[in-house]
């Protein structure tokens, strides 16, 4: 089963590390413009959301790829776009859901996240896991965990306060 | 030099609004780094002696570090340098977010700033593009309302700004410099310079990458930083309650909070503005800066009550303290009330702490009545005078025109034995950590380059470390001892030697609290990103060179080892509770050791040639020479004879 990458915004703290590592990996430098992700800010809302493409089962990208530069690598599942072959007319940064292809500016082609081989490198050094490389029905159930999880918080917390009420009166 | 340094310095002159593009020296870079390291060097060479801070003379730096805007961990930052008004001797201030790495992007290593535009302005660096423009529509408006109008009209996410608020412009003495809403470049009045050139903002906008020499090694060296860092109690801490966390250690632990302009050392109504109380109660969300995993930034609100909804991305163990304990205040909302208003307004939230506290001790001591304060009624604990008088100061009104010329000068002009109260060094209020209970800091704040203030040395082994690994470091046990005097010279004199080198790569000081101090990660980091091959003990001599070249400046303007001091509190009076009951800070020992350790005149504290000559700096020798601050060569006979 091919695995994916999740991307949890509320766990985003900003710090636009997966940026660094990833042109870095990519290019040899350290150029936010040269990563396929990028963080957006809501700085007056303290909200960080990264944006990386989610390799679409039915990916419009290659639908629509003039020159059928966009393919999907067999073991990894990523969406690859070969250089030797993309015009870079943009026809695909159009029709990304997620806006996650961009131009490299130097080479005046499209760049998207190819997941590194199957070993993605932001995932590696995101530190507070808001980025997470696994199979969808593991995320998946982790993501449903937590989010219950923080729908039950009431009731765990007046738990905590009769026990301490308790503890008091002994 | 492809890799780290990006090679070119910006210089604009606003009086004549000529921009120049000037190539890095790469020997200075190699010897100062960067950052504070550079603009040292370079504020020494631009200034002559005894200009007014606040006039066209004065030169306004901005550096940047080789490993700025790379993976190196918390590489995010900046330092701004010009003379500062507070002290009239080296100006130095040093700020996180994104502002720093988007000027390396956009192609340079520092930006000098000369002269004074005749009309408010702002200037736009868009890559190679460089333009001074009109900031007449920004002036007069706080540092949240600039970002959100420059955002407008530039028009484009990615940018990044720094900027003043109204206090700059009123060139309120202690005026800061934020940058991307959040972030303070605080200290020794960076704002209020940028304020007298009638400059406003800088936005960034970059296109280009930072080179870096050995992509892979830098990813191993960075994972195994991550590894170090998160094996270190403080930085679990930290990440968690950002600073203040340090509001249990310093009151709790230590007793050596300020309280009451520091008439005690603990705090009786701390236990409503730790960090931990914080953390539950208003904090949303861990935000970090630039590259940094250690993200201590705290996003919070006010959940419940009249200020219900009340946002805000930083509240730190100053802005807490210096709004609480410091006044008396046990309601941490007025401290995260008053720390928005300082920060939009932009004043150095230390140093409004600090008049604050010595207006309300002089109120205390009948010295300041009502009437001189425009009614205010200065009492221990009034949250509604403290915000009023942030007001004040800002836009100096009435009774807010003296205090925001700092305490020193306060003092002078309401006398009465005032002085007495102002708790400063060389002009500089003094953070919230008392020295009576951590003699190292008190050494550190006194021979300090830029007045009062502990992160040019933040010798936090003091009371961190176990007595072994202080004989090993120090020499003796007794460096572990935070009462002791014993060591603290050297301890304080090594301290200030990796702080300047963090400062000069633009490290962050969090980042460098844990066990990524040592210079070994940092250097092997600095060696991926530049190709250069630095020794770990390179780290030492570097941050040395910059320490005698901020020592020479201050030297040229005047100063010397009577400046070295500490206010009368913190050497007579002892704290009279908790943990550090009994103490006075006992600094004259301190003094000449770390002189001693320095190579410096013990009777004096001024640098030596010997000691300027082996560091490389022949040319500040020189100076210092035709000054009369040090003595001539003397030729050996031998010599002579040639």
């Amino acid at each position: 089963m091919k695995k994916i990458l999740m991307v949890s915004p509320q766990l985003c703290t900003g710090c636009r590390i997966c940026e660094l590592v990833c042109s870095l990996s990519r290019d040899g430098e350290c150029n936010p413009l040269k990563s396929c992700i990028r963080v957006f800010k809501i700085k007056e809302e303290g909200i960080d959301i990264p944006g990386v493409c989610q390799q679409c089962e039915s990916p419009l990208c290659a639908d629509v790829c003039p020159v059928d530069a966009i393919s999907r690598d067999p073991d990894t599942g990523a969406l690859i776009i070969r250089e030797e072959i993309c015009v870079g007319c943009r026809a695909c940064s159009m029709v990304c859901p997620y806006g996650a292809i961009t131009m490299d500016i130097s080479k005046r082609i499209m760049i998207k996240c190819d997941l590194c081989g199957g070993d993605p490198k932001c995932v590696k050094f995101c530190l507070t896991k808001a980025l997470v490389y696994d199979r969808p029905e593991v995320l998946d159930t982790l993501r449903q965990e937590s989010t219950l999880r923080s729908l039950v918080k009431p009731l765990l917390k007046s738990r905590e306060t009769a026990t301490i009420k308790k503890e008091k009166t002994k | 030099m492809t890799y780290g340094w990006m090679g070119t310095i910006l210089r604009v002159n606003l009086t004549n609004e000529k921009i120049t593009k000037e190539p890095l020296d790469k020997q200075i870079a190699t010897k100062f780094l960067g950052g504070r390291g550079l603009n040292g060097i370079t504020l020494f060479r631009e200034l002559k002696a005894g200009i007014d801070p606040l006039s066209a003379e004065n030169v306004l730096l901005f550096g940047m570090g080789p490993c700025n805007g790379t993976l190196s961990l918390g590489s995010g930052r900046y330092n701004i340098t010009a003379r500062s008004p507070m002290t009239g001797g080296f100006g130095d201030s040093n700020s996180g977010g994104f502002w720093g790495p988007e000027l390396k992007y956009a192609g340079y290593d520092q930006i000098i700033i000369e002269g004074r535009a005749e009309e408010p302005v702002y200037l736009w660096i868009d890559g190679d593009e460089v333009e001074i423009r009109n900031a007449g529509k920004l002036w007069g408006r706080d540092t949240f309302e600039t970002e959100q109008i420059l955002k407008e009209e530039l028009e484009d996410p990615r940018i990044q700004m720094l900027y003043i608020g109204q206090a700059g412009e009123n060139l309120v003495r202690f005026a800061n410099v934020m940058t991307g809403l959040y972030r303070a470049a605080g200290r020794s009045g960076m704002g209020s310079v940028m304020g007298s050139k009638n400059l406003k903002a800088i936005a960034v906008r970059g296109n280009k990458g930072v080179g870096v020499a050995h992509p892979s090694k830098l990813q191993e060296a960075a994972l195994k930083a991550y590894d170090i860092l998160y094996s270190d109690w403080f930085a679990q801490l930290f990440s968690e309650e950002g600073s203040p966390c340090l509001v249990d250690i310093y009151n709790n632990r230590l007793g050596a909070l300020v309280t009451r302009n520091f008439q005690a050392g603990v705090f009786e109504g701390a236990e409503k503005i730790l960090g931990k109380y914080f953390d539950e109660n208003y904090k949303i969300a861990n935000k970090g800066c630039f590259s940094c995993p250690l993200h201590c930034g705290c996003f919070y609100m006010i959940k419940e009550g009249p200020f219900a909804g009340l946002r805000w991305g930083k509240a730190e163990f100053a802005t807490i303290v210096n709004f609480t304990s410091r006044v008396g205040v046990d309601n941490i909302e007025v401290a995260l009330r008053a720390g928005i208003l300082t920060d939009k307004y932009g004043i150095d939230l230390i140093s409004m702490g600090g008049v604050l506290g010595f207006a309300f001790e002089c109120y205390e001591k009948g010295i300041l009545t009502p009437k001189d304060t425009d009614g205010l009624k200065l009492e221990w604990g009034n949250g509604d005078a403290v915000l009023e008088l942030v007001r004040k100061v800002a836009f100096q009104e009435g009774f807010g025109k003296i205090l925001s010329e700092g305490v020193k000068r306060a003092a002078e002009v309401i006398g009465k034995g005032s002085e007495d109260y102002a708790i400063h060094t060389k002009g500089l209020e003094h953070i919230e950590c008392d020295p009576r209970g951590l003699q190292a800091w008190g050494l550190g704040y006194a021979v300090s380059s830029r007045g009062a203030d502990h992160l040019r040395a933040l010798p936090a082994f003091e009371y961190t470390i176990s007595p072994e690994k202080a004989k090993e470091l120090y020499g003796t046990e007794k460096a572990a001892d935070r009462f002791s005097i014993e060591g603290k010279g050297k301890m304080v004199k090594w301290f200030e030697e990796l702080r300047a080198f963090a400062d000069s790569m633009e490290i962050c000081k969090y980042i460098t609290r844990t066990g990524l101090l040592f210079p070994e990660p940092l250097v092997e980091m600095l060696n991926a990103v530049t190709g250069m091959e630095y020794k770990p003990d390179d780290a030492f001599k570097i941050g040395e060179r910059i320490v005698n070249v901020e020592r020479a400046f201050n030297v040229r303007e005047g100063f010397s080892r009577k400046d070295d001091t500490l206010p009368k509190r913190f050497l007579e009076e002892p704290l009279m509770e908790g943990p550090s009951k009994g103490h006075v800070c006992d600094l004259e020992p301190m003094l000449d050791d770390y002189y001693k350790f320095r190579g410096w005149d013990v009777k004096t504290g001024l640098p030596t040639r010997a000691k300027l000559e082996e560091l490389g700096l022949s040319e500040i020798a020189l100076e210092l020479q035709k000054m009369g601050k040090i003595p001539p060569e003397k030729k050996t006979r031998l010599e002579e004879k040639k």
